[in-house]
Formats: C-alpha cells, structure tokens, sequence
C-alpha cells in the first residue's frame, strides 16, 4: 500500500525526468550553428591534401553514420536512444576513434573520488560546527568557529586554490604540484600507491573542503537556530532533559533535514567535474574533459557527460524522494 | 507551610535598541504563597505577565529575561530549595520534571515532531530516574498503567504527534507532565485553543491528576470560568503587578478591586439580560508603566493619590488581599 502510494508515483517521475533530460542533450547539441561534419572535413582538407569530391562525399556519410547524424530528426533520435541502451555513446570526434563511454570512463572515477570525499567532509564538519555553534552561542569556540567559517567562505575559490597551491607545493614543497600520481607509478591496490594517491589528493580536497564547510555551518546554524526556540524544545527544557540529550535528539534531530537533502543534492552533482580544481591542480577528472569537448565542439563527448550528469542528479533526487519519511514521519504516507 | 513562596519577585525582558536599553516590567514586584495541595489560579489580560510570572518561578530564565530581585522558595517534603539561586544546569535541571512540572501553553508543538511518544516519555524517565533496578519494560508498564489512570490508549504510545488530534496530543502532554508524580504542577493556558467539549476533558483530567497525586497545582489562564471551575484560590494580575488575591470563591461574590469588578462585570449571567460592558482602554505598555496605580487611566475612581503613590497589596480580610487605596480607606 505505501509502497503503491509512494514508491511508484516517486519512480516513474523519475523516468520522466530522465526521459526528458535525456531528450534535451539531444536536441540542444542540434540547434548549434557549427556541423561537426563539416568541421572534421575542414580538418582533413586543411592539411592540403587534395580529395577527390567523390570520396569526400563518401566519406561525409561515413561521418554522418559514424556520428549519429543521418537521416532525418525522428530516426536519428530513434537511434540516440538504441544506442543508449546498448550502452553506446559513439565515438568521440576529437579523439577519434575512441569511444565517449571510454574516455568518461578513465576521467569519471577521479572526479568522482575527489568530489565525494570534499562533499562529505565539508558536510560533516560543517554540520557538526554549526550545531556546536547553536547548542552553546556563547562559548569561544563558537565564537572562533564562527569568525572562521564566515571569514573564509566569501574568498573566491580559484585565489584559495592558488594559495593552497602556492603555500603548500612551492613555498613549502609539501605537496605535489601537479597530476593525480606520480609520474611512473605502479598503478595497483598497495600502500605505496595509495598513499601517493592521498598525497596528490590531498590540496585539491582541501581547497574544496575549506571553502564549504563554510556554506554548510551557514545553512546548519539558520536551521538549528529556528528549531531551537521551537516549542518543543523549551519543554524538553522545562522537563530537564539533559543538555547533551536536547541538543542530539531535538536540535540536531530536527535541524539536519534540511541538511539531509543538500547533501543528497549535492552528491548529484559530483558527475559533473570541477573545470577549476582540475586546471589548478593539474588533476584527471571530468570537468577537463567536459570544457575541451566543449571547445572542440565534441558533440558526442558533452552528450555522453551531460547524460552522466542528468542520472546523477535525478538518482540523487529519488533517493532522498525514497529516504525522507525515515527522517521525518511526517511526509510518510503522503 | 506553604509549598512556594514567592518574595517581591522582579523579572524584567531587557533588550537595547540603538544604545538605549528597554525594560519590559512583566512581572513586578509580585510576591504570594501557594499552600501545599491547593489549585492556585493566575488571571489576567493577554500581556499581563502571567506566564512570565509562571517561567520565573519554574526558572526557565533565558535572556532577554531577567530576574533583578526577589526569592523563589520550595518547600518539599525534604528539602527546600530556592530556586533562583541554583545553577541551571547542575541543579535546577534535576528539578524540572520531576519536582516540577509543566503543562505548557499550545500542546500542539511540545513534542518533538520526529520521535514517536513513547519515546518522549522514556526521555523524560531516563533524564530523571536513577539507571539502577530500572528495566526498559518497567518504564513501559509505569507509562501504561499511568495512562489507564487516566483513561487513556496505550495505542497512542507508537503514534507520532502529528497523527493526532488537537485535545489529545493535549491530553498525552498532560500525561507526560505528570507521570513522576511531581509535587507541583505549573499550567500555563492548557485550555487555550481547544473546543469546550475538549476543555472539559483536560479540565476534568487535571481534577483526577491532582486528586490522585494530591499535587500542588498553579494554574494561569484568562479564563475565568475555567478558573471558577477548577481553583482554590485566585489572583488577579494586570500590568506585572497582583492586584486582588482571594479565595474563589470569596473573589467572584465580593470583588474589591475595581479591576476586578470591571472583570468580572464583562462575564455573563444566568437571567441577566442586561448588556455586558467591558473596561475601557487598553491595558499599558509594559515599558512605560503609568506612574502610581497602574490601573489608574482606566479606573473610574481614580483620585489624585492614585497618579502619584503606588498601593500596596495589603490583607483587608482574612485571605483576601486587595492593591487599592480605596480599600485601604475604608478598613
């Protein structure tokens, strides 16, 4: 019964979404003014190579075929989607003729990795701090948590990332500069390479992670601030609750939904690079792939990231759809 | 002896608007004993600091109130306790709960919205009852046995309380208040915001608690049938000050201040036809009170004396104490 009521509206908006998100990076490509086609024939004859009009005629539909731009909208569209499902994004025109799931493939699990564990650790810092931060308004530490939180969070990323960068891998060589493992590693599952692994991740992770535990101490503190004069709160006071007791189970309980939900939104979006990170740091990831394909005008590529993309968010969404009634009873059953 | 007695208390809000500072006089200079085992009943206008009154003598004192003066003395059975001079979170936590209880104003959203009640009933058993020779299934059975007392379904335990209704999450609070049997209950308006068919319920409700615990009851409402029907004796508060304390019943045959009378003039009658008047004006800001009697602007006895002294609460009869110089002259 719950099940029906809530489960399968909740999926098949889902489907719908994706369906229609998964449209649009059809079309959107498609009302661009510069023919990918055009663009690789321009490539070939710029090397002075004479053609002869008949093959490049021939080799204009190979082209076409190859990049799923024959025939008319509606069949083209037809096979979008079939190869979709047969996991097949086609090729890359840049990197030809390499396919775009490969290449998302190689990029995705360092953005992934790099964006997951900032996420997380900014959230759970953030949260922790600004609940301190209400549970005991007075104290110095709330204070100094805050004076810092509120002090570093309006600097612009790419000056903290570049200070990090300068501070902690050239002034004082802590770090690694550049790139995601050393040069010449041993690529494997050992202590050697994982640790070479942290150490490159490392600055990268801070930068992101120093800039936004800040918005989340921010969001945290104005929540649990409301939620503290909330009524059942001054009675869980009036009946002498423990201190630790209210700020756990009645303050914290009730100010981390909304956090709850900006975590699970957030983790959505971890499929979609982070263009400045990756430039400053040198580091694999999607966002560098995502900018040049956009560059080069690599259809294929920015459709095959932006799908990524769009599954990610609207998985992200169904989930906190289908986990909320366990944080908050009172949207079970509606 | 009295059960609370309470010595010219003053709990003032302070707050500072561009560097200059505000006092709000809700309560002022109040001072009255509640005997133990009686229903002791706070009337007043909206404004009047009657639960301002109630959260000072509880000492739920977070700024902006503040106490400047006065004593708030318990007399239990063992021990007595003066409760603005303990520390929050050592001592007077320890009270709160257990010795001292609280029907709060507005039920609809004292209990936390993502615990299911039980839970809260357990919370407030852990926070007060000593771990030992204590199972999770005693509580449980306390809890039960407590509810079938007052007529109540255990079902509800499992439920959250946005699943129920308005008089019965009032109800379960007053259960919750009052399940470690403290030895005084604080009733802030718990008749507020529920029909009368309901307000008969809680009314009656609270009349078993009391009988059965034999409890000390304070109870603050502005309506005064619900304090006819339930209290022993009955103050009349109006702009932080006490200005007619009496037995009920004595206060609703024989008012003396003309507050009082003004009052209970508005109230209707059974077999008088005759139009209801209410007091004219409005009660006075709390931060600029009106010199002398408070009530003064609004009195239609007002002398000269009255805009310049200010009239002590002072015993006219036995148990019937009055803040009026008329009464004064006439004794």
């Amino acid at each position: 019964m719950v099940f029906k009521k809530y489960f399968i509206p909740r999926f098949i908006q889902y489907l719908t979404v994706l369906f229609i998100g998964i449209t649009l990076v059809f079309i959107i490509p498609r009302l661009l003014p510069s023919d990918p086609v055009e663009h690789q024939l321009n490539r070939m004859t710029a090397q002075g190579q004479y053609l002869d009009p008949a093959a490049v005629e021939e080799m204009r539909e190979t082209l076409q075929e190859l990049y799923g731009l024959k025939g008319g909208l509606l069949e083209q569209y037809l096979i979008y989607w079939k190869r979709l499902f047969t996991g097949n994004l086609g090729p890359s025109f840049t990197q030809f003729p390499t396919p775009v799931i490969q290449l998302i493939k190689i990029s995705l699990p360092w953005t992934a990795g790099l964006l997951l564990v900032s996420l997380l650790l900014s959230w759970l810092i953030g949260t922790v701090l600004g609940g301190i931060k209400v549970s005991f308004p007075n104290s110095i530490v709330a204070k100094i948590i805050e004076f810092f939180a509120m002090g570093i969070r309006p600097i612009p990323y790419y000056i903290m990332a570049l200070v990090l960068l300068i501070l902690f891998a050239f002034v004082f060589p802590v770090f690694p500069m550049t790139g995601g493992y050393s040069m010449g590693a041993e690529i494997g599952f050992n202590l050697k390479f994982i640790l070479d692994l942290l150490r490159h991740a490392f600055l990268p992770i801070m930068s992101m992670v120093v800039l936004e535990i800040g918005g989340w101490f921010i969001q945290m503190r104005n929540v649990a601030s409301n939620v503290i004069e909330e009524d059942y709160v001054v009675y869980a006071e009036a009946l002498g609750l423990p201190k630790i007791k209210i700020i756990f189970r009645y303050i914290m309980r009730n100010a981390i939904i909304p956090q709850i939900t900006g975590l699970a939104l957030n983790l959505g979006f971890i499929f979609g690079g982070a263009l400045i990170t990756e430039i400053v740091f040198s580091y694999p990831g999607i966002g560098t792939l995502l900018y040049s394909a956009i560059l080069a005008g690599d259809y294929n590529l920015i459709m095959g990231v932006n799908i990524f993309s769009i599954v990610g968010v609207s998985t992200a969404m169904l989930i906190i759809d289908l986990i909320y009634p366990l944080l908050d009873p009172r949207v079970r059953y509606q | 002896m009295s059960m609370i007695d309470v010595k010219e208390l003053k709990a003032y809000y302070t707050t500072e608007k561009y560097g200059r500072i505000y006092r709000v006089r809700a309560v002022d200079g109040v001072s009255f004993q509640v005997h133990k085992n009686e229903i002791y009943g706070i009337a007043g206008e909206s404004g009047c600091g009657k639960s301002t009154l109630l959260k000072a003598i509880s000492g739920l004192i977070k700024p902006p109130l503040e106490i400047l003066e006065g004593e708030v003395i318990y007399n239990f059975d063992d021990q007595s306790l003066n409760i603005l001079s303990l520390q929050e979170d050592k001592q007077r936590r320890k009270v709160r709960g257990i010795r001292l209880s609280h029907i709060p104003q507005g039920s609809m959203s004292v209990l936390n919205p993502v615990r299911r009640i039980r839970k809260s009933f357990q919370d407030l058993i852990d926070a007060h009852l000593k771990l030992e020779n204590r199972t999770h299934l005693n509580d449980m059975n306390m809890v039960k046995k407590h509810l079938d007392a007052l007529g109540l379904e255990w079902n509800v335990m499992h439920s959250f309380p946005h699943q129920l209704s308005g008089g019965m999450r009032q109800r379960i609070t007053i259960a919750l208040a009052t399940i470690l049997k403290p030895d005084i209950i604080f009733a802030d308006e718990p008749t507020t915001a529920l029909d009368v068919v309901v307000q008969r319920g809680v009314v009656q409700l609270i009349k078993k608690i009391k009988k059965e615990q034999q409890n000390t009851l304070i109870m603050v409402t502005h309506d005064l049938a619900i304090h006819a029907n339930l209290c022993d004796r009955l103050a009349i508060m109006y702009a932080g000050k006490i200005v007619e304390e009496a037995d009920v019943n004595l206060l609703f045959n024989q008012p003396k201040h003309p507050y009082t009378q003004m009052l209970l003039d508005s109230l209707p009658k059974l077999g008088d036809k005759s139009t209801r008047t209410s007091a004219p004006g409005t009660p006075p800001s709390l931060i600029n009170v009106p010199p002398g009697c408070r009530f003064h602007p609004r009195c239609p006895e007002a002398t000269e004396r009255c805009r310049r002294e200010i009239p002590e609460l002072v015993e006219v009869e036995k148990g019937h104490r009055v803040a009026c110089f008329l009464e004064e002259g006439s004794k």
